[in-house]
């Protein structure tokens, strides 16, 4: 079944963006409420529950043991999973993850693991044979817009949340986080820009572009989505204003 | 014997009376015992049972008036979204209120697809296929103005009693406020800033459908925008 | 983790409960945004989260049933919500879990309402602490009601099992794990109706009978704590 934004509704939106307004009520550079719950699931080694305006997501971080890779034998594996679970979304259907689920988990791997903001270099046991995996696993419970950010700023306070499995394998002090990769979605509709798209204005948008940043505003990913296109000046204009939030919802992580 | 009081709230299964009572909506009969099937507030006129729905998703009707959403075409007409389990159908005879011959006419301009029309629910078979038609002033597709959706039971509270919400919605706005029974009102006016007063009064209609007091706020808040808009 | 000498020590379980006693229990109704109802319950340690979607227009067609609603339930665990992370998808415990479950709704829905519709049941758990089949049941039946889905009554449900040869209500982890018995009745506590019931292990006919009593008054609590939780959340909207 599929989202239908009514004609209605579509002009309604492209004209409120011509003022600089938004359905509800926000500027174009303001994000919904945010809340980042952190440690409500005992059973995983971290977790986290965000919400994003209506958006909520959670986020549990496994430990376990695993065979490394065979050309890097020391090293300790990542794997972000994302499922968007039909209760989400009357358009979430159930089976294996599709192109949505797919994208969205690699594009927060992508952020997690080019800003190296865990040392998996830390995380051999047996060299060749065992070694640590990190499960990043992302449960996404409701869909008002914007999962990517959503499920970027769980991941992250998940991984700063995580108590080490109860093993006599693991022989770290503590659980190596060197950065805060934090993602920020932009939308185009028509030619403005605007941050932390809804539901509705994500069914109608031109084009959109995310970009994780760390603390020191180097960029670490990006990705751009929908059927329309970005200007090279628009893309600029994106960067300034995700710089800008990111640091905000940075202030959300412990 | 009625075992609840008017305007009681009542959940799934609990008794609301025994003896032989007239039945309404959102109730069920168990030999002797008449128990509420919904979530809702207890209506009791007389001899009748009612049971009011707080949630539910719109079923239609015959006679109901509806906005639907286009989302396919047909050799002769369109299939409408109502907000609904069930679609609905439109002729192109019965938009344009007169036969079409379909082999020299060719029907593809008057709607497209995310086009939102008003339509009255023509009939509703036992297999729930759903006919509708716009033949009346004020039917057919939406120009302009802006769409709201809200829960279909909470359309009798933005129509009030006798018509009296609306009416305070339209007077006092200048706007007109068409309603639809499956949830969707669609605001049409000159005045951007009056028209957004309707949308958030109904948003507040929709938040406070049964408490008391609401058609004096709803006028507070028509009338601070009113005056906001600076004259 | 090695079985415990006992499971019971002087009438009392190893979590301080009596042996008819239920676990902590938190129902609430209407927590998700976009599902037509939803319910969010903890027992114990449990944490289940259930939303429901329908009566809404069925696809594929040729699935449609001409003059009745079509139920439909899915059980599904978290990857995270088990100590040992459980690989994303189906498998065949909730499967049977699934199919358990939208039996013990069919008997008090009024699916004849809703011709050619379907109505979608999701059941996520997102922390395990057994007991997860009944808790998803409690929170369905709850999400049911909040989405104004008719039925003739809330179904409630609580496992039952036998421990160091007696029988207890709610069965906790450790319980579970090395118990010998284990119950889950789902029940409509109105009319005493059992709409799920499943065992594994060994009770004698007496046994059984005496599990069974103390089912119902475990879903008697239930049922009103689910109860409760709907009023709670419509009660706010009324005067």
């Amino acid at each position: 079944m599929c989202e239908i934004v009514s004609s209605v509704k579509r002009d309604y939106i492209i004209d409120l963006a011509k003022q600089g307004k938004r359905v509800d009520g926000r500027t174009l550079d303001q994000f919904r409420d945010v809340s980042v719950e952190v440690g409500p699931i005992k059973s995983a080694n971290g977790s986290a529950q965000v919400r994003l305006g209506n958006t909520r997501v959670l986020v549990g971080v496994k430990i376990e043991h695993a065979e490394p890779f065979p050309d890097t034998p020391e090293s300790g594996v990542l794997i972000v999973n994302a499922e968007l679970r039909p209760l989400a979304s009357p358009s979430f259907e159930l089976g294996p993850p599709r192109e949505k689920a797919i994208e969205l988990a690699r594009v927060v791997d992508r952020g997690i693991r080019e800003s190296e903001a865990i040392d998996l270099e830390k995380f051999g046991i047996k060299p060749g044979e065992d070694v640590w995996a990190v499960f990043v696993d992302i449960h996404v419970l409701d869909h008002d817009g914007n999962l990517i950010d959503a499920s970027a700023l769980g991941a992250i306070a998940a991984l700063l949340n995580v108590k080490p499995p109860e093993d006599e394998a693991w022989s770290l002090k503590e659980f190596p986080i060197r950065k805060r990769p934090v993602a920020v979605t932009v939308s185009r509709i028509n030619d403005k820009l605007m941050v932390d798209p809804c539901l509705d204005e994500e069914s109608m948008m031109d084009a959109r572009l995310t970009i994780t940043t760390t603390e020191d505003g180097s960029i670490c990913a990006m990705q751009k989505g929908g059927v329309g296109y970005l200007s090279r000046e628009q893309i600029e204009q994106a960067y300034q204003l995700v710089r800008m939030k990111a640091a905000e919802l940075r202030e959300h992580l412990r | 014997m009625i075992h609840v009081h008017d305007r009681e709230l009542v959940v799934p299964g609990q008794l609301i009376a025994e003896g032989s009572y007239r039945l309404q909506e959102g109730t069920f009969r168990e030999g002797n015992q008449v128990y509420s099937a919904v979530v809702g507030l207890v209506d009791l006129r007389g001899r009748e049972i009612n049971v009011i729905p707080l949630q539910g998703r719109y079923i239609p009707s015959r006679g109901d008036l509806v906005i639907g959403v286009v989302i396919d075409s047909h050799y002769s007409g369109w299939i409408f979204d109502l907000n609904s389990p069930y679609t609905g159908n439109l002729f192109v005879s019965d938009l344009l209120h007169r036969k079409v011959d379909l082999n020299r006419e060719d029907i593809s301009g008057y709607l497209n697809i995310g086009d939102v029309v008003i339509a009255m629910v023509k009939d509703v078979d036992e297999r729930m296929r759903v006919l509708l038609e716009t033949d009346a002033p004020g039917m057919g597709k939406v120009e302009g103005g802006e769409l709201v959706e809200i829960s279909p039971v909470k359309v009798p509270r933005v129509l009030g009693r006798k018509g009296s919400m609306l009416n305070t919605l339209q007077d006092a706005t200048g706007c007109r406020v068409s309603v639809g029974q499956n949830g969707r009102i669609i605001i049409e006016g000159k005045d951007q800033r009056m028209m957004n007063a309707v949308v958030e009064a109904l948003l507040m209609i929709e938040r406070e459908a049964h408490t008391s007091g609401l058609t004096d706020r709803v006028r507070l808040l028509l009338e601070k925008a009113k005056s906001v808009g600076g004259n | 983790m090695e079985k415990p000498e006992k499971l019971i020590v002087d009438g009392k379980r190893l979590d301080g409960r009596a042996l008819d006693e239920l676990r902590p229990i938190k129902i609430e109704a209407g927590v998700l945004k976009r599902a037509d109802g939803s319910a969010y319950v903890e027992l114990g340690m449990n944490k289940v989260l259930a939303a429901v979607y329908g009566p809404r227009e069925m696809h594929p067609r040729h699935d449609q049933q001409p003059d009745t609603a079509v139920l439909r339930c899915y059980y599904n665990m978290a990857p995270f919500s088990v100590d040992d992370r459980k690989r994303p998808g189906p498998d065949r415990r909730s499967v049977e879990i699934s199919k358990v479950t939208r039996e013990a709704f069919e008997p008090v829905m009024f699916l004849e309402l809703y011709p050619r519709s379907v109505i979608d049941v999701f059941i996520e758990v997102l922390e395990a602490d057994a007991g997860t089949r009944t808790a998803g049941i409690n929170a369905a039946a709850v999400a049911l009601a909040d989405a104004g889905v008719p039925m003739r009554d809330i179904i409630s449900a609580v496992a039952v099992g036998k421990i160091d040869g007696t029988i207890v209500l709610d069965l906790a982890k450790e319980e579970d794990q090395w118990g010998t018995t284990d119950m889950p009745v789902a029940l409509m506590p109105r009319k005493k109706m059992i709409t799920l019931l499943q065992m594994d292990g060994h009770f004698t006919e007496e046994e059984f009978k005496q599990a069974l009593d103390m089912a119902f008054k475990g879903c008697e609590q239930i049922y009103e704590v689910q109860r409760q939780a709907l009023r709670k959340k419509y009660a706010v909207k009324e005067e």
